[in-house]
């Protein structure tokens, strides 16, 4: 029957081109979409890679008027102090603007290895940051009140780097940066831009005398019962000391919210549009099928005639559409893998593997569901009128 | 081996009713060639799909073996028009996009059977009626008493007890149309096959064992 299938189809292969070409590009399209949601899906899976609760983060202007270093770092000392001797205050760090679920970037090349690295998120922090967001240790240690002493900076990088870096072996100790940096520590990848997003290379240094001038973030750990009233509270606190100072105090779990949120909108705009498409390509397959099989009732009614059952009739009539798919699918998966072969847009394999499988069951059920009710009154079909009709 | 008893059938559209056929009773025994005549519209089609159980009666009861057959399942239908029965539709009724032999071929799709088997089979039936060299034309490639030929293949192929033959003649011209009467007479003389007719051509009717006259969906008769 199989074989008296394919000679069917093969011999109306004009007609059947329409529907191989509609199963084909709804195909391409679920493709598209589900690569996007298996993306999205395996970073949501992993680990965030610091614990963000309860972290608010005050943005201020420079509010003095000198470059100088030493005493730019004995006033900030005095602020994290005063900051961390407030009653709901756990822990207080000095960052770079570049925290985690913000847009602002910070990024440079890392030579090491024999390598040059590009696009490494540079993170200038303070010993205290571990304390405040918990980046998971992998190896190593992080920084200490001693680091100005060494003779290399010392820095962290985070496993994606010294994956790319060093391979398998540990970074641990390695100098870099031609001799002028030192690696401490390893930390774990944090999904900086989001849970959906994937974690960059980076690297974490350490705020010095140099970098004080550009350092206009705080981060300020509190106790998870700290309210409105706190807030206002420590932003006079602050105030106090900065008086010409722009102060804004925003939370970690609100960034995180929103950058979520925005990384979500172009999914959710493109599933939105798929489902619209797939709608519509159910409809145009049923109708498709629906047609054929009203201008195949003369064979149907012949068939009954000669001993075929109803149910064959109407399996006969899925089967051929899941052929029709089958070859749809063939064309399609030749193009889909391109993209993992010529490593289009620079993702992992496996994403386009599941999305792949993903996709092909999909277009089988669709197929499926859309045949099985023409099937089913293709089989409900009067051997006498279908044949008297003709 | 065929026995209808008080057969009506009537035809229900939105506007009218029509009955095609009024009360008819029938016996057709095993090994008969049967014919049936009658002017067009009185019924001689309805009672062919009747008895080949692929329509259903209004009122009446058809046996087949002495059994009765209101009762049977759509797979046993299926199994008896598929094992017992031959059809020659009056239009052909090919299917257009297979070629001759897959066509032919059909009727064994639907039971147990070999590649081989089926394509033996075909070509052997295909050969009884004249058509060997035509085996991969598709039925648009034909000429109407060409596939009025394929049509006899086909419904010989699965060696049926009972043939039943809508106008096998009608699209043929008389030298045709004899050749094929002669298959008819021959697979009813040495295979014994049992035959019911419709034809419009006395010379025709007169080579069959019996002859029943409709008009106006009764036997007159
Ligand atoms: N499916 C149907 N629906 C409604 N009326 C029908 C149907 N099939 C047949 N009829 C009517 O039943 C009557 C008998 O039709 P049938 O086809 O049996 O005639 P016939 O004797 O075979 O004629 P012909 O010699 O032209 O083939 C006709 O009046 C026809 O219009
Ligand atoms: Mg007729």
């Amino acid at each position: 029957m199989f074989k008296h299938l394919l000679t069917l189809i093969w011999n109306k292969k004009k007609q059947n081109l329409l529907m191989i070409a509609e199963v084909l590009i709804s195909f391409l399209v679920i493709f598209a979409l589900s690569t996007l949601i298996v993306f999205y899906y395996l970073n949501y899976r992993k680990p965030l890679g610091l614990e963000y609760e309860n972290v608010w983060v005050v943005s201020y202007s420079n509010p003095l008027k000198t470059e100088n270093g030493d005493s730019l770092k004995l006033f900030y000392k005095d602020l994290l102090n005063t900051v961390e001797a407030l009653p709901q205050v756990k822990k207080t760090g000095f960052c770079s603007n570049n925290i985690p679920f913000y847009q602002n970037t910070w990024s440079g090349s890392l030579k090491g290895n024999g390598k040059e690295i590009n696009n490494v998120d540079n993170y200038w922090v303070d010993e205290n940051y571990q304390d405040v967001l918990h980046v998971k240790l992998i190896s190593g240690r992080w920084f200490t009140k001693d680091d100005v002493l060494a003779k290399q900076k010392p820095i962290l990088i985070n496993q994606k780097l010294e994956k790319e870096l060093f391979g398998k072996q540990s970074a641990l100790g390695k100098l870099v940066d031609e001799g002028n940096r030192k690696i401490i520590g390893v930390v774990e990848d944090v999904k900086a831009k989001g849970d959906y997003s994937t974690p960059k290379v980076s690297m974490y240094m350490k705020v010095d005398t140099g970098s004080w001038h550009f350092i206009q973030r705080l981060l300020v750990k509190v106790s998870p019962n700290a309210d409105a009233a706190f807030e206002g509270r420590l932003y006079k606190t602050i105030a106090g000391m900065m008086k010409n100072s722009n102060l804004e105090i925003e939370h970690l779990v609100d960034k995180r919210k929103s950058i979520n949120y925005f990384s979500l909108v172009p999914m959710i705009v493109s599933l939105i549009v798929a489902v619209f498409l797939i709608i519509n390509v159910a409809l145009g397959l049923f109708g498709v099928l629906w047609y054929n099989i009203n201008k195949r009732r003369g064979e149907i009614g012949l068939r009954r005639a000669i001993g075929a059952t109803g149910k064959s009739v109407s399996s006969q009539l899925v089967s051929e559409s899941m052929i029709l798919a089958t070859l749809s699918l063939v064309i399609g998966t030749f193009f889909a893998i391109q993209f993992p072969l010529l490593d289009v847009f620079d993702l992992p394999k496996e994403v386009y593997l599941i999305a792949l499988v993903l996709s092909i069951l999909f277009i089988y059920l669709l197929v499926f569901i859309c045949s099985l009710y023409p099937g089913k009154q293709a089989a409900a079909i009067y051997p006498a009128v279908a044949l008297h009709e003709e | 081996m065929i026995r209808l008893q008080n057969i009506e059938k009537v035809y229900r559209t939105d506007t009218v009713e029509t009955l095609a056929l009024n009360s008819i009773s029938l016996d057709i025994a095993k090994g008969e060639f049967l014919s049936i005549m009658g002017p067009s519209g009185c019924g001689k089609s309805t009672l062919l799909n009747i008895i080949g159980l692929l329509d259903i009666p209004t009122k009446g009861e058809i046996k087949i073996d002495e059994q009765k057959t209101d009762s049977l399942s759509d797979k046993q239908l299926a199994n008896f028009r598929n094992k017992k029965l031959g059809f020659i539709f009056q239009s052909y009724h090919l299917i257009n996009d297979l070629k001759v032999l897959d066509n032919v071929e059909l009727p064994l799709l639907y039971r147990e059977s070999s590649a081989k088997e089926r394509k033996d089979l075909a070509s052997e039936a295909l050969g009884k009626v004249g058509l060997s060299n035509r085996v991969k034309h598709f039925p648009t490639q034909l000429s109407g008493g060409q596939k009025q030929r394929v049509a006899i293949a086909r419904a010989i192929v699965g060696r049926p007890e009972i043939i039943l033959a809508d106008e096998p003649t009608g699209n043929l011209d008389s030298t045709m149309g004899n050749e094929v009467m002669d298959i008819l007479l021959n697979l009813n003389k040495s295979d014994g096959t049992t035959i019911v007719m419709v034809t419009h051509d006395e010379n025709m009717a007169k080579k069959t064992h019996r002859l029943v006259r409709l008009f106006d969906g009764s036997q007159v008769q």
